[in-house]
């Protein structure tokens, strides 16, 4: 293999690449990242068997052929070199890696045992073609909520499902749940996938990508955004039918700035770190305020209030992270938070029309 | 468990595939047969036939190629593949995730092949696919509901006020509770640390804080600790119980420190019972050390509960700090020993009591004689001897036993010579034969000798006479005498108990 690049789109393969090679394995090429020539592009793919991603960039290819190197040496190595143009050849299994006057050789795997990169039959799969900041949102807004929990495998996902015509996101931890509509749809969708893939594709995207494609079959999805590929396994099981989870109404609904809201809740979080993050919020119909209340027994207490249009009386003790992530995450200046007593799910929505986001938090016991 | 055994016994087997069919056959036909007569229905298998013997066939197969790819090949992609389905033209594999399917396309398919032949199987096709678990991915919206709707009450339920951070750390307690108060075998060897755990489940953190219990290998010391936990649970459902290895806490305090993880404290120091088995492996981890000293002071002087269990008393665990030590030893000790004769007896007539089988008293008898070490390696041999006599349908008698039991004593050797012992006893306290053998009567010298003739006596059975002549000794009455010490000291003084079991251990290594 002999070829050159240019230092910006090797460098930028190699980062993205390096991120998915895999540090702990028993099969040692597995941190290693494969580059092979394709026609007149490069290749630069890495696996870690959960996910596998691929990057082609331009290249001038001299000689066709292929090679594996350490991920992490490679990358490191040519995100220090200076813009302008990189020759690379290979001879002997060594990567001969040459850039004005930095030249180095790294020692590689033949690249015969580089696992093969899985394939989708783009013909028996469902397609997607999703606005990239459309899509930046709507994972953003229901990833912050899969759980961490390895026993509980189906909710380390988010699951992407079709219903009454759209495409829906949703993932939940078991103490707070988010479903998002995305995009119309005819299909019929039901697949969770893992919330480090969503990551991974989350930060592929750069700012000067416009679409992302999406192809699902029944074990696996592939995500293209520009010449960068994801392709992940989806988790296997069913997601739990949280729809009648969502409460229709509630008996007290609070129309709040969101700015307002996100300042109240901040003061009282500096007061609940002791007590596991437990504030407690009344809303009150006379005097048309929300106040958060919350105590740290050995430093004091606090009391935020600001104004609200509230249609009737209630409290509630929710934890305060959990609704600074809530707030994070809603979009517009005002936003609806709705609740139910001490024990039902809280609501937290954007004020709109046709809104297409719920985020729900579950109180707790107080 | 017995159908377990079966299937393994199957597996290891590399009949032709017929042979495997009418063996499994007439193993269902037993087993039915068997369950009949104890009342029981009928509940062989959820694969059928097929399964099993695709599954053995498979094993060979997986078992030939292992020899043939590197052990990272062969664990990152055929573990955890199976035989689904096997048609004349077609065979269906199932592999762990959607990268092994094109791996085994393009690179194993021809290898996979060729061993399928040589198993007798020439498939014109191998398909492989991605293995679920009985459930498809992408599944209709009616079942789904159906489904998930049992398990959404708990999915998202209020959850209970966090009484602290640290609660939210630690959801589970890490109990078994298959080990309980009523399915212990209580002996003479056993009976002081059975009454001080029910003391202690009963009023924790008043009595014997901490308890302290050590023995060998499979004595019943996680058992004991995990039944006082759930014994506590079920008095106090709130309790908040941990029980976890010192391994475990060793490695999450590493971890805590190596990712600047917070929260590691607050599990351990918010807990109302905290059990720690296998203490010894704590030695040598200073910094574990004086972190789990802290954890101990909080714990401790808030009346929570501690139970430890470790193989050595406190005393004998090399490299753990003085502080530590004292405050192991402040509570309660308490030693496990080897189970007596008839406790051995009562804990395999329980065991076959509980696999619905009842065991004659000869037979008991003979297992309990002859496996004296390990109340673990009992069961082994007990399991052993009902899969087998399950197997054939005969019943588990004193014959079947006497064939099985060599297979799990073949550790012994039987060419042990009397100059082995003196050797490898001289050596363990750092002496040389001839001293041992010598007529000096320094005490650094005197115990090792005695305990060598212990030796000489009970595990070759030799003569007081040969004994005395072995150690340059003329009077026999001096093996009597050093015999008789040595068994006296057994029963009185760790350390000698001690110090004779790792010498045994030594020379069966």
């Amino acid at each position: 293999m002999e070829l050159s690049v240019t230092q910006e789109n090797l460098s930028k393969a190699l980062t993205a690449a390096s991120r998915v090679a895999s540090t702990k394995t028993q099969l040692p090429i597995l941190s290693n990242i494969l580059l092979r020539t394709d026609s007149n592009r490069l290749l630069v793919a890495a696996t870690n068997l959960e996910i596998a991603t691929t990057q082609l960039i331009g290249a001038k290819i001299t000689k066709p052929g292929s090679i594996t190197v350490p991920a992490k040496l490679i990358a490191e190595f040519v995100s220090s070199l200076p813009k302008g143009n990189v020759e690379l050849l290979v001879k002997n299994d060594h990567l001969h890696i040459t850039a004005g006057g930095f030249s180095s050789v790294i020692n590689g795997i033949a690249s015969d045992d580089f696992p093969e990169l899985p394939t989708i039959d783009e013909t028996s799969s469902i397609q997607y073609s999703i606005n990239a900041a459309d899509f930046k949102q709507a994972v953003s807004q229901t990833i912050l909520t899969a759980s961490n929990d390895a026993t509980r495998p189906v909710l380390t996902g988010v699951y992407w499902h079709s219903y009454e015509g759209s495409l829906y996101l949703a993932a939940t931890d078991g103490y707070r749940l988010t479903e998002k509509r995305l995009v119309e749809t005819q299909s019929d969708v039901a697949a969770i996938i893992p919330a480090t893939t969503l990551q991974e594709v989350l930060r592929t995207l750069s700012d000067d990508i416009s679409e992302v494609d999406m192809l699902f079959d029944e074990t696996q999805v592939r995500f293209r955004a520009g010449e960068s590929e994801v392709t992940s396994r989806l988790i296997d099981g069913n997601f739990p039918d949280y729809r009648q989870l969502i409460p229709a109404s509630s008996e007290s609904v609070v129309v709040i700035e969101k700015s307002e809201f996100v300042r109240i809740t901040k003061i009282a979080g500096l007061f609940a770190r002791e007590s596991g993050g437990s504030v407690t919020l009344t809303a009150s119909s006379d005097d048309k305020t929300l106040a958060i209340h919350s105590i740290a027994s050995q430093l004091g207490e606090n009391t935020s209030t600001s104004t609200a249009e509230v249609s009737a009386e209630g409290q509630v003790t929710l934890n305060s992270r959990y609704l600074a992530d809530a707030l994070s995450v809603l979009t517009g200046p005002t936003v609806q938070f709705r609740f139910s007593g001490k024990l039902s799910p809280c609501v937290l929505s954007t004020v709109s029309k046709n809104s297409d986001y719920v985020h729900i938090v579950m109180p707790l016991k107080s | 468990m017995r159908l377990h055994c079966v299937d393994k016994s199957l597996l290891y087997l590399t009949y032709a595939r017929k042979t495997l069919l009418k063996l499994w056959k007439t193993c269902e036909y037993r087993i039915v047969e068997r369950n009949k007569t104890l009342g029981k229905t009928p509940n062989i298998t959820h694969r059928g036939i097929e399964g099993y013997v695709h599954n053995s066939l498979w094993q060979s197969v997986l078992g030939e190629i292992e020899l043939s790819v590197s052990h990272a090949t062969f664990i990152t992609w055929f573990q955890n593949t199976e035989l689904v389905e096997v048609t004349d033209e077609k065979v269906t594999i199932a592999v762990p995730n959607i990268f092994a399917i094109r791996q085994f396309e393009v690179k194993f398919n021809d290898q996979v092949k060729e061993v399928l032949a040589k198993n007798g199987m020439h498939p014109a096709k191998i398909a492989y696919t991605v293995r679920t678990q009985g459930k498809k991915t992408v599944v209709s919206r009616e079942t789904t509901t159906q489904t998930a709707s049992d398990s959404v009450d708990e999915l998202i339920a209020p959850r209970p006020k966090p009484r602290t951070s640290a609660s939210q750390l630690s959801p589970s307690s890490g109990l078994n509770p298959r080990y309980n108060f009523d399915n212990f075998i209580v002996g003479s060897s056993n009976d002081l640390a059975y009454t001080a755990c029910q003391a202690v489940a009963q009023y924790p953190g008043v009595k014997y804080n901490p308890l302290f219990l050590y023995g060998g290998v499979g004595l019943g010391k996680t058992h004991l600790m995990q039944a006082v936990g759930n014994e506590i649970v079920k008095n106090q459902p709130d309790a908040r119980i941990l029980y976890i290895s010192s391994e475990t806490f060793v490695k999450e305090f590493m971890d805590s420190i190596r990712f600047k993880k917070k929260g590691f404290s607050d599990k351990y120091r918010n807990v109302d019972v905290l059990i720690i088995d296998d203490m010894q492996f704590i030695a040598g981890k200073e910094k574990t050390q004086e972190e789990f000293f802290h954890t101990f002071n909080v714990l401790h002087q808030n009346n929570k509960q501690i139970i430890i269990s470790s193989d050595k008393p406190p005393k004998s665990i090399p490299t753990l700090t003085e502080r530590l030590r004292s405050r192991f030893e402040m509570g309660m000790s308490i030693d496990i020993q080897m189970p007596d004769f008839e406790t051995r007896c009562a804990i395999l007539e329980a065991k076959a009591a509980l696999s619905g089988v009842e065991l004659n008293h000869e037979t008991a008898e003979y297992l309990a004689n002859n496996i004296k070490t390990n109340i673990r390696e009992l069961e082994g041999a007990l399991n052993q001897l009902l899969a087998y006599a399950e197997m054939r349908g005969i019943e588990p008698d004193i014959t079947t036993a006497e064939g099985l039991v060599g297979n799990v004593r073949h550790s012994r050797p039987q060419h042990l010579t009397s100059k082995q012992i003196i050797d490898k006893t001289a050596k363990y306290f750092q002496l040389t034969t001839p001293e041992m053998c010598s007529s000096r009567r320094d005490k650094h010298i005197v115990t090792p000798r005695q305990i060598a003739m212990y030796l000489l006596r009970s595990e070759l059975h030799l003569s007081f006479p040969k004994i005395a002549g072995e150690l340059g000794r003329k009077d026999h009455t001096t093996a009597i005498h050093s015999v008789e010490k040595i068994e006296k000291s057994i029963k009185l003084d760790f350390t000698i108990r001690e110090q004779v079991a790792e010498i045994k251990e030594k020379l069966y290594a």
